[in-house]
């Protein structure tokens, strides 16, 4: 066995082992992210921050979460960076995040709304979830529904298009504002009134033929292939598209679409010489240098956000101005602690009813 | 009874090997002592190798179905909360549907395999040597890739649709159970076919004669020889039903496109949320696991019940039956069907795809072909996000994943062997068939439990986020059925060989490299193949284990597909497969060339080319 073993670590050093072990006094970093432009990030840090030791485990969200709560009490990440803060909300509830870590920048008005009390997580940009995609070839912007309540009229009946939250990350947020906006619910109280108004939306969707895909790009080629003619699906996805593979692709809002901030925080349980240089990375970030590598290196999907700094302008044409686009933002702590039922309820009733 | 995957795996061999004579009184203590001694130690390393590969990590995962707060999953320290919640709902339609699928699929696998293998081995149907290196490719190709040449064919506007071919009715009945079962079934045909064609090559012409002699027809004959074939069958059975229970590659594409939950889906998808719900999924996964004992029982209760001994050293080769010409020709046209429908469909289907412009993408106009997607992957406009490197690192992680399994799965396997009819066979046995079960994101969520505890990594070795780590989960993947597919040739193999040759003066390795080796050293290079290939193929270990930086390629291609990238996710698909299938084709050709042409007589009947 140890024979084996070692064979393998030794094969596995040949092969360029990444793995921390060296003794050099300076900590190494590892980032977990699923942004696109994660790399072309953390690449720019290390040209600016000569002698940081950055480790990315670049991953869709999913298996990074699975990780990060797999790895329970003996966490391996110093910084975490994907869409959403409903994960970044449990994580801190499970006190696992370290406070006060957002960097004195001047947010705007989305940015602000974005950032927890407890200072446990940033907003890095922010895109909108529940963006209603479609493909221009097939129904003009005149023809398009005007109100959540119009998209779930016999009207649009098998022409409407989702993804699966349990397999896609940003479609949780959106069912959950959803329901937060058809409840009407205000941020305090019981939430089984919202929760109830949002089933019976979604139920009323599946009886007019709603379209299910696990992600993106299957719901998009969906679209392509005019199974579809509408998507309610991430923004960024939309524009991507409409850049890139889909020219007729365009993307509206329905009032409202829910913000979906693109998340970093720094793992509490580290030692304090990485949380430092976690801290300097999340720094970088949202320093200008850091916002305009975030809008070049993934230039047809990730980098199509809104920033949440001041006076940063958007990556791409084809996006309208932020105040533009009707967003409301839902409280993450609230709505993450119901991710598990509600999907559950998704899967049974909806997915798979 | 054993269930062997590959050749000549019933009880019926020790029948033809020369029985040791029994030890005298006065020897008996000074023989078995020194053995026993070396059968403890040979057992106690095995079992810790075992242990460390697949029990512990497994059982960690498993441990959370009752007690989540073991891995600080939840607050209890045993509950059965989670059992009661993945026998209801949805995870339980998965739990159904998996056993239902499974035993279907198993039973037209078994079928479908039996008449295949009559047909190869008795009959002079046409290219019975291509059948055979066509079972072999089946038998490499990954289930996901299948399900995707088959999406590229059949969706709207795809394949079938540029060719001109209406298939919008298909469409429906494919993404379904329909084509769930095809699929699995061609997916577990090849698992089924060695084992049935083992039997058969074993079996003589004298049992068809006799009930031909005595006047019996066809139907009466063939209820004579099946059942003397039963060992075969069921172990033929047992195999595709544990291959599909745990199958992931059809249940998360074609199943859940179709709305159609699979058991290790609903595993996967209690553990995509967030907070992951471990517990239900390891409930699921403990369900998986006992859900091969059945078929294993069945198969011990049968072979207990009488002896299936009918190879003797008079036992006559064969003779073919002889079809008419007309009818030679019919029959071969069905066997070719089977294939291109198995084989050729997704194939052609991912191959087309890659070179049709905008593929599934709603035309009226002319259809464009275009090379574009593979100067994409092979040239890709941000640097780092083509194929090369990670195609490259699959490919090593591949070389040192299948040689390293080969290793370990040859000693087990003669292992599984030299303990033929004992208590540790049985327990070794039911030991890999349940590992074949155990889906790969079980094994992946489970190594990170077990590597990731600081008494490991602080202690002992810090493997956790390394490649070794993830070469040493594939290892711990692919030898349960490794070491079943060479269980079958290493029982074939006759000590008398190797003792003979430590008469003449050989030492030990001597005697096995020069005995041993060229009676299985055809096995060796095919088992490396199937591991080599798999290893590139695997998914749900990769996507869990990979270290920072250093994806393999079967991510790369997920995440295309993922993100709305058909075209260039397919073109990597078909570039992978081609690779594989290259890399085949050298790996036998070197043997071809480095052999001696002994070696590559042994055993050529059942594993072709």
């Amino acid at each position: 066995m140890l024979t084996v073993l070692a064979g393998v670590v030794a094969t596995g050093g040949a092969l360029s082992l990444t793995k921390n072990a060296s003794a050099s006094p300076k900590p190494t970093l590892v980032v977990y992210s699923a942004q696109g432009y994660d790399k072309a990030t953390v690449n720019a840090f290390i040209a600016t921050n000569p002698g940081f030791k950055v480790t990315l485990n670049d991953n869709s969200t999913g298996p990074l979460l699975q990780q990060i709560q797999a790895e329970g009490s003996h966490p391996t990440w110093g910084v975490l960076w994907v869409d959403g803060a409903t994960a970044f909300a449990q994580l801190d509830r499970e006190g696992l995040l370290a406070k006060h870590v957002v960097p004195k920048v001047n947010f705007n008005k989305v940015g602000l709304a974005n950032i927890p009390a407890d200072g446990s997580y940033v907003p890095t940009g922010v895109t909108a979830t529940g963006a209603l995609v479609y493909d221009s070839a097939q129904i003009s912007k005149s023809q398009l529904p005007k109100s959540w309540a119009q998209l779930s009229s016999s009207t649009f009946a098998g022409k409407i298009g989702m993804n699966d939250p349990t397999q896609s990350g940003p479609t949780y947020p959106l069912i959950a504002g959803l329901m937060n906006y058809l409840g009407h619910y205000t941020g305090k109280g019981s939430t089984a009134k919202a929760v109830k108004a949002g089933e019976s939306y979604l139920t009323t969707l599946k009886s007019n033929g709603l379209v299910i895909n696990a992600t993106n790009g299957p719901t998009l080629g969906a679209l392509a292939s005019h199974t579809i003619s509408m998507a309610i699906i991430q923004s960024s996805a939309g524009y991507g598209a409409e850049i890139s593979t889909n020219p007729t692709f365009r993307v509206a809002y329905l009032s409202p679409a829910t913000a979906l901030p693109g998340v970093i925080g720094i793992d509490g349980k580290m030692p304090m010489a990485v949380q430092a240089e976690a801290q300097k990375f999340v720094n970088f970030v949202l320093s200008a240098k850091g916002q305009h590598v975030m809008q070049t290196g993934d230039p047809q999907g990730d980098s199509l956000f809104w920033p949440v700094i001041s006076g940063e302008k958007n990556a791409s044409k084809v996006m309208p101005p932020l105040s533009s686009v009707p967003l409301q933002t839902i409280n993450p702590s609230i709505w993450g602690a119901l991710e598990t039922p509600v999907n559950n309820w998704f899967t049974a009733n909806i997915n798979n009813g | 009874m054993s269930v062997q995957l590959a050749p000549s795996a019933n009880r019926a061999i020790p029948r033809t090997t020369p029985l040791a004579a029994p030890p005298t009184a006065g020897t008996s203590t000074s023989v078995t002592s020194p053995a026993r001694r070396r059968v403890s130690a040979g057992s106690l390393v095995l079992w810790t190798l075992l242990g460390l590969l697949i029990i512990a990590p497994v059982g960690c995962f498993l441990i959370l179905a009752v007690s989540p707060r073991v891995f600080q999953q939840g607050p209890e320290w045993f509950t059965l909360r989670y059992v009661r919640e993945a026998f209801s709902g949805s995870t339980l339609t998965g739990i159904v549907n998996s056993l239902w699928v499974s035993t279907a699929v198993a039973l037209i696998a078994t079928v479908l395999a039996t008449t295949i293998a009559w047909l190869v081995q008795r009959t002079n149907v046409y290219g019975r040597r291509t059948w055979t290196v066509l079972t072999w490719l089946l038998l490499l190709v990954p289930t996901w890739t299948m399900t995707l040449g088959w999406t590229d064919l059949l969706q709207p506007f795809g394949v079938a649709s540029v060719l001109g071919v209406n298939t919008g009715w298909l469409y429906g009945e494919f993404f379904g159970p329909t084509g769930i079962v095809v699929v699995l079934s061609t997916a577990a045909l090849p698992f089924a076919f060695f084992i049935v064609s083992a039997g058969l090559r074993l079996l003589g012409p004298e049992l068809e004669d006799a009930a031909r002699v005595h006047g019996a027809g066809r139907w009466v004959t063939l209820r004579t020889v099946l059942p003397v074939i039963a060992p075969a069958l069921l172990g033929a059975f047992t195999i595709s039903f544990a291959e599909t229970m745990s199958d992931f590659g059809v249940a998360f594409t074609l199943g859940y496109h179709s709305h159609f939950p699979l058991a290790t889906f609903t595993l996967f998808s209690a553990i995509s949320n967030f907070p992951a719900n471990f517990s239900v999924a390891a409930v699921i996964a403990v369900v998986l696991i006992l859900s091969t004992i059945p078929p294993i029982m069945l198969q011990s209760r049968v072979m207990r019940r009488r002896s299936f001994a009918v190879v003797s050293g008079r036992t006559r080769a064969v003779r073919r039956r002889e079809f008419s010409p007309l009818a030679r020709v019919g029959v071969t046209l069905a066997l070719a069907m089977v294939y291109l429908v198995a084989l050729g469909v997704p194939i052609l289907g991912a191959g087309i795809g890659s070179i049709v412009q905008n593929l599934g993408v709603y035309s009226s106009g002319a259809v464009h072909f275009t090379t574009a997607y593979y100067q994409q992957i092979l040239h890709p406009a941000i640097v780092g996000q083509g194929l090369g490197a990670p195609l490259m690192l699959s490919n090593q992680i591949g070389l040192i994943v299948a040689t390293l399994t080969g290793v370990v799965a040859l000693v087990l396997a003669r292992r599984l062997v030299n303990t033929a009819g004992g208590w540790s066979q049985r327990v070794t046995d039911v030991f890999l068939m349940g590992s074949v079960a155990v889906p790969g994101v079980v094994l992946g969520v489970g190594y990170i439990f077990l590597y990731d505890q600081p008494f490991i990594t602080g202690h002992l070795v810090n493997l956790y986020k390394t490649l070794p780590l993830l070469m040493i989960a594939m290892v711990a993947s692919s030898l349960p059925g490794q070491t079943r597919f060479m269980a079958g040739p290493v029982s074939q193999l006759q000590p008398s060989l190797s003792e003979a040759a430590r008469v003449h003066g050989a030492g030990r390795l001597r005697a096995w490299r020069t005995t041993n080796l060229p009676l299985v050293s055809r096995v060796l290079v095919w088992g490396w193949l199937l591991t080599f290939t798999k290893v590139i193929a695997e998914l749900a270990v990769a996507q869990i284990l990979y270290p920072p930086s250093q994806e393999p390629v079967s991510v790369t291609i997920q995440s295309y597909l993922a993100n709305n990238l058909l075209g260039d996710g397919t073109a990597m698909t078909v570039v992978t497969l081609a690779e594989m299938f290259g890399v085949i084709g050298l790996a036998l050709l070197i043997y071809r060339l480095v052999a001696p042409r002994g070696w590559r007589r042994v055993g050529v009947s059942e594993l072709g080319s």
